[in-house]
């Protein structure tokens, strides 16, 4: 088996978006793109599948065991799908129909495409998904009850039901954390094992490091470098492709932890809920000024509701939390959020929002032109509107907001989740800096497990504090 | 969030009493502000217009007790009213809660008959626009949707009954009876639901077949019917059912336009009439048995939507 892609490039009209591409791929040799959010890689998949947007086109050869399929009229495209090329979605939550049980979105698969008759198809779903490891009670829920984990497998089983041989994964671990991302590369590395072809786009440098196969590394739409995982990964040509690899978190430098001054919030036995249901029991945590504490688990586990609690903004389900010495002042606690547009009023142009914050707090701006400075901000960005600067600057900007009001703690919700790898380190490291120089206290709450080791004086495993959920 | 279904059900409870009061005092309010003497316009409603004399008025208001205080007779009202009693018409002295009875069937029928209509028109219209958003198809049916909804609803029957009726003779143009009555009634009533309807089902559409879900369950290698009918209908529906709880409001308040129109012997014939002859027991017996259908089929959509969407029970 062999899929070829030469020159590929989407436009939209007469812009190109991303290419041209050319790569190969082989039956038992992964091939995995790696690159910035947002750089069009998840376009290079849609373009191969055949399922691009509509508005968009694409242009180049792509042939797969010797039969082009660009040519092929829209309608023969939709009928490889499925049966010979399938497509791995990006949030598995959101891919599975939330009103249909998780089993029989995968005995669909084998009923509809695959042409089994029901009672067959059930079986055999049943099977594909307990080979996965699912339990029968996964099998019956809903898909909004599964794990980001187990919902990847489901949707996997789903897509590759009716013996698709080609497998394109778009971020199919985007979200997860370690472990469950571990088990969505093993799940991808057994399909090769069979025999099969796989492309994965990533931007995680540590599932490129495990598929191993080929690795190509995208910037600006276009390859800057093509060649052996171990090779690439390794021993990077391309000062894009270098600064990737330091970016991986598993490369930053070790921390040198440090205990920190007063503590500034403590919260004891707390407990996190959501409605009626706990989230988290018996929750303990003690944050000195200056220190950095990172707080890991897995999505839905309620790692954004800890965080809303510590900061007072969601009542505790149970225990308490304490503001102590600089920590009890009014503005004291802040919050650092995971998607910096949001943060800031879309329409209005970012300088007006600092000259609010500014005269509602009487602060002086010379304090504003002082942090900018500190973190590297052109003050030019001010005059434009937050939808027109790039997210790393936002979210450094959201930074200076914060730092305006002379906080003794931050709360940071997954601040660097929506920023490539590169941008990730530089924000990371100025978050760290800051905090250290101006001695407030730093809560991470991040999914990344490798990224809180080498950040973190310590971390917080809220995994060791869910009274319900199951393993899985 | 979720919320427990007898949570959800004493909700309901509650606001329909606060419905009833409220609609009890506010028409009540809105009678006494009127201009002239109600005595003579219940008069008027008993003997006709040529008959009213001063004696005649006079023997009206105090057989009604008008003259008593408003704040008197609003609170005897409101006593009845807890003890289920509506009181007596002031005009036709039957007592109010059996009038309704009667009412209440012929307008259950025609709202029931509108509903239909609307959805005949509102999902195939809905689903070929929100198929192909952006198409000329979509574009003329908005175009349509905003002409009609645009429309007052006694303009729109008084143009059907004038080409269907009138013109072409096909149908009685007002009354009821048999089965032809329902026609214009129906039409004109269905047709003002439909309207917004028709963009509500285009918009539940147009974003499930855009959703992640549907875009994988394509990519899955469903064909896009199968699709449609496993990962489509139900998952557009809820929106659409929760939209049709919402519109009961327009629908109540076209089947009192709409039965005047056509003189459908309803609630909301009876309570355009209420106003005419100032039969204070009658309009508030009638508007609060519109405010409590409210209340009931708001709660009907409320459940409609639990069952399609599993997510709203756990």
């Amino acid at each position: 088996m062999r899929l070829t892609v030469e020159e590929l490039s989407v436009h939209a009209g007469s812009t190109r978006l991303v290419g041209p591409i050319s790569l190969a791929i082989e039956a038992g040799e992964p091939l995995t793109i790696l690159g910035e959010t947002g750089a069009g890689k998840s376009l290079l998949a849609q373009a191969i599948m055949g399922a691009l947007p509509e508005g968009l086109t694409a242009q180049g050869a792509i042939t797969l065991d010797g039969r082009r399929l660009d040519t092929l009229p829209p309608r023969q495209r939709r009928a490889l799908w499925g049966h010979e090329i399938a497509m791995l979605p990006q949030e598995p939550w959101r891919a599975l129909d939330a009103l249909m049980r998780s089993g029989e979105q995968v005995a669909e698969s084998h009923a509809i495409v695959a042409g089994e008759g029901w009672k067959t198809a059930e079986a055999r779903a049943h099977d594909a998904l307990s080979g996965l490891g699912l339990e029968e009670r996964a099998m019956a829920a809903w898909p909004g009850a599964l794990s980001g984990g187990m919902a990847q497998r489901v949707a996997f089983a789903a897509a590759t039901a009716a013996g698709a041989g080609t497998l394109l994964a778009d971020e199919p671990t985007k979200g997860l954390d370690e472990a469950r991302r571990d088990d969505v590369t093993a799940l991808l590395l057994r399909y090769v094992e069979d025999g099969h072809l796989l492309l994965t786009i990533t931007h995680d440098v540590a599932v490129a490091r495990a598929l191993g196969g080929k690795v190509m590394v995208l910037k600006d739409g276009e390859a800057v470098e093509h060649g052996a995982a171990a090779e690439v990964l390794h021993a990077p040509k391309s000062a894009y492709g270098q600064a990737l690899i330091a970016a991986d978190p598993a490369n930053w430098p070790h921390i040198i932890p440090q205990r920190g001054g007063e503590p500034v919030l403590v919260a004891e036995g707390l407990g996190i809920a959501r409605g009626r249901r706990l989230l988290l029991d018996g929750v303990g945590l003690s944050l000195r000024a200056g220190q950095r504490i990172a707080v890991v688990g897995e999505s839905g586990l309620g790692k954004s509701s800890l965080l809303d609690t510590l900061a007072g903004l969601i009542p505790a389900a149970g225990g308490a939390v304490r503001r102590l010495g600089r920590g009890a002042a009014p503005f004291a606690v802040q919050k650092l959020y995971q998607d910096p547009p949001a943060a800031f009023a879309p329409r209005v142009p970012l300088a007006e929002s600092f000259r609010d914050l500014e005269r509602r707090h009487r602060i002086s701006r010379a304090e504003r032109e002082m942090l900018l400075e500190r973190l590297g901000l052109s003050p030019g960005l001010l005059a434009r509107r937050p939808d027109a600067v790039s997210g790393g600057e936002l979210q450094r900007l959201a930074l200076v907001r914060v730092l305006l009001l002379q906080p003794a703690v931050i709360l940071a919700d997954e601040p660097t989740s929506r920023l490539d790898p590169v941008t990730q380190r530089q924000v990371m490291e100025v978050i760290g800096a800051i905090a250290r120089q101006s001695n407030v206290g730093l809560v991470l709450v991040t999914h990344n497990r490798t990224m809180a080791r080498r950040w973190a004086d310590s971390t917080l495993d809220l995994s060791d504090y869910t009274p319900l959920r199951a393993a899985g | 969030m979720a919320i427990s279904l007898g949570k959800l059900t004493l909700g309901r409870i509650v606001q329909a009493a606060i419905v009833a009061l409220v609609v009890g005092v506010v028409g009540f309010a809105m009678m006494e502000a009127l201009p002239g003497d109600a005595a003579y316009r219940i008069a008027a409603g008993r003997y006709g217009y040529d008959m009213v004399t001063g004696a005649a008025a006079e023997q009206v208001r105090s057989e009604l007790g008008l003259d008593r205080p408003a704040a008197e007779r609003l609170l005897t009202w409101v006593g009845q009213t807890f003890t289920f009693d509506l009181g007596q018409s002031a005009v036709t002295g039957e007592r109010v809660g059996h009038a309704i009875d009667h009412q209440l069937g012929h307008t259950v029928e025609l709202a029931l008959v509108a509903v239909a209509v609307a959805l005949l028109i509102a999902v195939p219209i809905g689903v070929l626009a929100g198929l192909r958003p952006g198409s000329l198809f979509d574009r003329i049916s908005a175009a349509l949707a905003i002409v009609v909804r645009a429309m007052p609803a006694f303009l729109i029957g008084i143009v059907l009954m004038l080409v269907l009726a009138v013109e072409l003779g096909l149908v009685p143009a007002a009354g009821h009876g048999h089965g032809g009555n329902f026609v214009l009634p129906a039409l004109t009533l269905g047709i003002v639901l439909a309207s917004v309807l028709t963009r509500v089902v285009r918009n539940a559409v147009a974003a499930t077949v855009a959703s992640d879900a549907f875009q994988f369950a394509l990519h899955k290698g469903l064909p896009m019917r199968a699709a449609f009918l496993r990962h489509g209908v139900r998952n557009a529906a809820v929106p659409v059912v929760a939209y049709l709880g919402v519109q009961m409001a327009l629908l109540l308040e076209g089947v009192v336009v709409v039965e005047s129109v056509f003189s459908w012997p309803g609630i909301g014939h009876a309570l355009t009439h209420a106003i005419f002859e100032r039969d204070v027991p009658m309009l508030q017996g009638t508007a609060l048995t519109l405010g409590l259908m409210f209340v009931l089929l708001s709660f009907l959509a409320d459940l409609a939507c639990r069952a399609l969407d599993p997510r709203l029970n756990t």
